[in-house]
């Protein structure tokens, strides 16, 4: 799933410089295993820099992309989740006055993320960061998120300019993943289960993700 | 046996003092150098005893360092054999077809410097009372005696050896053949004393060429060279050139070369032996044509007009100072001085307060000369390849622009005061979760940036344009009418902007105080005769004071209070740093940059090694 972020991303990342950001999923389950997921990007809290950088035609020999690219690639985005097999009532929402960027689409199977996942991956011709994938047994009620920190991360990372390093210096990652019925065991010790015992959060630094010091993945069983 | 023993001493002693007196090998350098850079041994010295270097900080941590690399002790920089109290030189020497870089050191045992290259792989030869090392392919080479040391890197030149009749010569073969070739300026070819040509009829034969003492590591049979085609041309390539600087390197011990730098009356003139270190330039544009092959710049002359240079660093008791200066060909000299001729509008500094300002630029050039020598400029630099376009193209910037009406819009004066930083709150959207369920919630959280605090002024004869741009501005109410001064209101910036316009000035600020002072006619000016004299006899100046910067920025801009207090203890450890350019003298043009050292400092060197040993805490 944090493959679509790069999507995503690969806009937007040029537009914080020397600032933060936030990168926000939301998985609503069903018992049945269908369901709905929310996407947002919030860049809002560097938006007076990203609009002097948004003046600008390239910085630092990153071209800057239009609000008109921006939105043309998101359309894109849009159209390909209407198309994926499983995927429906795609909507998403752009607040150029914030920058904020979000899409939602509703899921008949979990495994339809993940499709969604490695074509977008295809499409985009990035190898070795195929590392995260979704699971739910409706039998046995178990959720599974797995994750796999790989190099290519890192050495991606490592390729990148100083001073755009620094943009992920603050960024974050927030996961919400909501249930029907309550969590019973949550195995990621980093994760935080709500007061109803029906939501699990992780709320995480992008770096830490980049450079394999957290690890995402979180094994939860719901009760029956 | 006494007095014999009492006369050898005294003998002994006079020659040292002689030696340390007389060893300037100046002389040694040959007149054709391209370039110099000089070292003033003696006058670090006076600033700081050896004994005080070794005890310092950087000076423990290089001996450290040293003594790792060759794995023996050095507890004082005596130790490594050269006679510190005298010059120290860096020339090179470049013709048509090799760069040498040399490195001239004054020697006071040369056993000492043996230590130097006392490592495992690296072998000493002795012929005479001469020492001598090579590098595996023999193109970085050192020879010294009692007297000097001279190490040489030196580079063939890939054009040189790509001519056919060169590579014919010397029984090249091109592995990887050239698509396009440009032809060499003919006279920049034939420039030099040391021409290669000359010398190299002497080597027609690499096969057989005999080259430096038997137990050099030079390659000197063809079986020796690699049987790749590209290394082997490579590898015979360097072999000629390790012969000749082999050839070089005897003259120079040889003492045959007659003519030394000192002939060279512009050296002389620029060398000053009050400087801690110099470095001069025969000829900027020379030197740029022996960097940059002549295929890369296709012709063009970038640096045509250009004359000799230098700089020099003095380290003073109160500051550092770094003079530079440059010869420019009449032509050249004459746009510079037309273009030179605006000094800075007076009335600007009724409106500088040196109690708030950090620092500033200030500069005055004449837009209408400017205007119009430019096309002439760019016809210098492309007109020898693109004579005809630049012609056209010049024409039409002199048909399209009005100079004169430009000239009187923006007269080509401006200074640009820092006052320093302030904050300023911003709100943006983040998101909060309920505890419930982590359902979230749109909220507004606020911030603080740090902009910057300044004003600039830039005079204008002519305001008309900038009256119907204010007039367009307000109606699109992009701009906001104050009394006398308007607001420019930038979409989603927390930086408000300020202007007005007044006596011909155009100010432009970011304090909404200082502009309706400005605007009433409520400003108090402050500013000393040092300044004064600073921002109007010179076409660029600049100021800046660390000191002043000190405690204003703020600890989120550096990321912990543990940053922001070793920055303030930097920023309070720099005195105030000047910048100006002096007013023409014939065709020099020259500028000087200094900064102060603080009063507890005794002089520059003591405190420069101050701030690097304060930098590394």
């Amino acid at each position: 799933m944090l493959l679509k972020y790069k999507y995503l991303l690969s806009v937007f990342i040029l537009l914080c410089f020397s600032s933060c950001f936030q990168i926000i999923e939301e998985i609503n389950l069903t018992s049945a295993g269908s369901g709905t997921v929310n996407l947002t990007l919030n860049l809002s809290a560097s938006k007076t820099k990203v609009a002097s950088v948004m003046l600008m035609d390239s910085v630092q020999g990153y071209k800057v992309p239009s609000k008109q690219t921006i939105q043309k690639e998101l359309d894109e985005v849009v159209a390909y989740l209407k198309k994926s097999p499983g995927i429906s009532n795609v909507q998403k929402k752009v607040d150029f006055e914030n920058y904020i960027v979000s899409v939602s689409f509703a899921f008949k199977d979990i495994t339809n993320i993940d499709h969604v996942n490695q074509n977008v991956l295809k499409k985009l011709k990035i190898k070795g960061l195929n590392n995260s994938s979704y699971t739910y047994n409706p039998k046995s009620q178990v959720f599974q998120r797995s994750y796999q920190h790989t190099k290519e991360a890192v050495a991606e990372y490592n390729k990148l300019k100083p001073e755009v390093k620094k943009v992920f210096k603050d960024a974050t990652y927030v996961s919400i993943y909501r249930f029907e019925q309550p969590v019973v065991l949550c195995t990621n010790p980093l994760a935080k289960i709500s007061k109803s015992k029906k939501a699990v959060m992780f709320n995480t630094g992008v770096l830490g993700l980049i450079n394999g010091k957290t690890d995402i993945s979180n094994r939860i069983t719901i009760a029956k | 046996m006494n007095s014999f023993y009492r006369c050898l001493t005294a003998l002994l002693l006079i020659s040292l003092t002689f030696t340390s007196n007389a060893q300037d090998l100046v002389h040694k350098i040959p007149a054709n150098a391209l370039a110099v850079a000089t070292i003033q041994g003696k006058n670090l010295m006076d600033l700081m005893s050896l004994t005080e270097f070794n005890n310092s900080f950087l000076g423990k941590e290089l001996l450290a360092k040293h003594a790792k690399k060759s794995g023996k002790p050095f507890t004082t920089f005596m130790d490594l054999g050269f006679n510190l109290a005298s010059p120290f030189y860096y020339y090179n020497q470049s013709n048509d077809s090799v760069t040498y870089n040399c490195f001239l050191a004054p020697v006071k045992d040369a056993a000492q410097v043996e230590k130097l290259y006392a490592q495992a792989d690296q072998k000493i030869s002795l012929k005479g009372n001469v020492r001598y090392y090579y590098n595996s392919d023999s193109t970085e080479v050192a020879r010294w005696n009692g007297e000097m040391f001279l190490f040489v890197i030196a580079r063939g030149k890939k054009e040189y050896f790509s001519k056919p009749e060169v590579m014919e010569r010397f029984g090249l073969t091109n592995p990887y053949p050239i698509a396009d070739t440009v032809a060499i300026d003919s006279a920049a070819a034939a420039v030099d004393s040391l021409a290669a040509d000359t010398i190299a009829v002497d080597y027609s034969e690499p096969a057989t060429v005999e080259i430096g003492p038997a137990d050099s590591v030079v390659v000197d049979t063809a079986e020796a060279y690699s049987p790749d085609p590209f290394f082997k041309n490579e590898d015979q390539k360097k072999s000629i050139v390790a012969s000749w600087t082999q050839r070089m390197m005897d003259d120079f011990f040889a003492g045959t070369n007659k003519t030394s730098i000192l002939n060279n009356i512009d050296f002389v003139k620029n060398v000053d032996a009050k400087a801690e270190a110099t470095i001069w330039v025969s000829g900027v544009d020379k030197l740029f044509d022996t960097y940059v092959p002549t295929s890369y710049l296709k012709g063009f002359s970038f640096l045509s007009g250009y004359g000799s240079g230098n700089v020099k660093l003095y380290l003073e008791d109160k500051s550092i100072r770094i003079t530079s200066s440059m010869t420019f060909s009449d032509d050249i000299a004459a746009v510079f001085k037309r273009v030179h001729k605006r000094k800075l509008n007076k009335r600007f500094l009724k409106y500088v307060n040196e109690d708030r300002m950090i620092g500033y630029l200030g500069y005055a050039v004449d837009t209408k000369a400017y205007l119009e020598e430019y096309p002439r400029l760019m016809s210098k630099i492309y007109g020898s390849v693109y004579a005809d376009e630049i012609g056209m193209a010049a024409d039409l910037f002199s048909l399209l622009l009005d100079e004169e009406a430009i000239g009187k819009v923006f007269k080509g004066d401006a200074l640009f005061v820092f006052n320093g930083l302030s904050q300023k709150e911003v709100s943006y959207k983040s998101y909060e979760y309920n505890e419930e369920n982590f359902e979230s919630k749109e909220v507004m959280k606020t911030k603080k940036e740090t902009l910057p605090d300044f004003l600039m002024m830039f005079s204008s004869e002519d305001t008309r344009l900038m009256d119907k741009l204010i007039a367009y501005g307000v109606k699109k109410e992009l701009v906001k009418r104050g009394s006398g001064y308007y607001e420019l209101s930038i979409p989603k910036s927390p930086l408000a902007l300020y202007f007005t316009i007044k006596d011909n000035i155009v100010f432009l600020g970011t304090n909404k105080m200082e502009m309706d002072d400005i605007a009433s006619n409520r400003s108090v000016a402050k500013i000393s005769a040092k300044q004064k004299k600073m921002l109007l006899n010179s076409n660029y100046a600049a100021y800046f004071s660390a000191k002043k910067l000190s405690g204003k920025i703020p600890s989120e801009e550096l990321g912990g209070a543990e940053k922001l207090e070793k920055t303030n203890r930097v920023l309070n450890s720099l005195g105030d740093i000047y910048l100006n350019s002096n007013p023409a003298k014939g065709n020099v043009l020259s500028g000087q940059m200094s900064m102060d050292i603080p009063a507890n400092q005794p002089n520059a060197l003591k405190y420069l090694l101050s701030i690097i040993e304060d930098a590394k805490k």
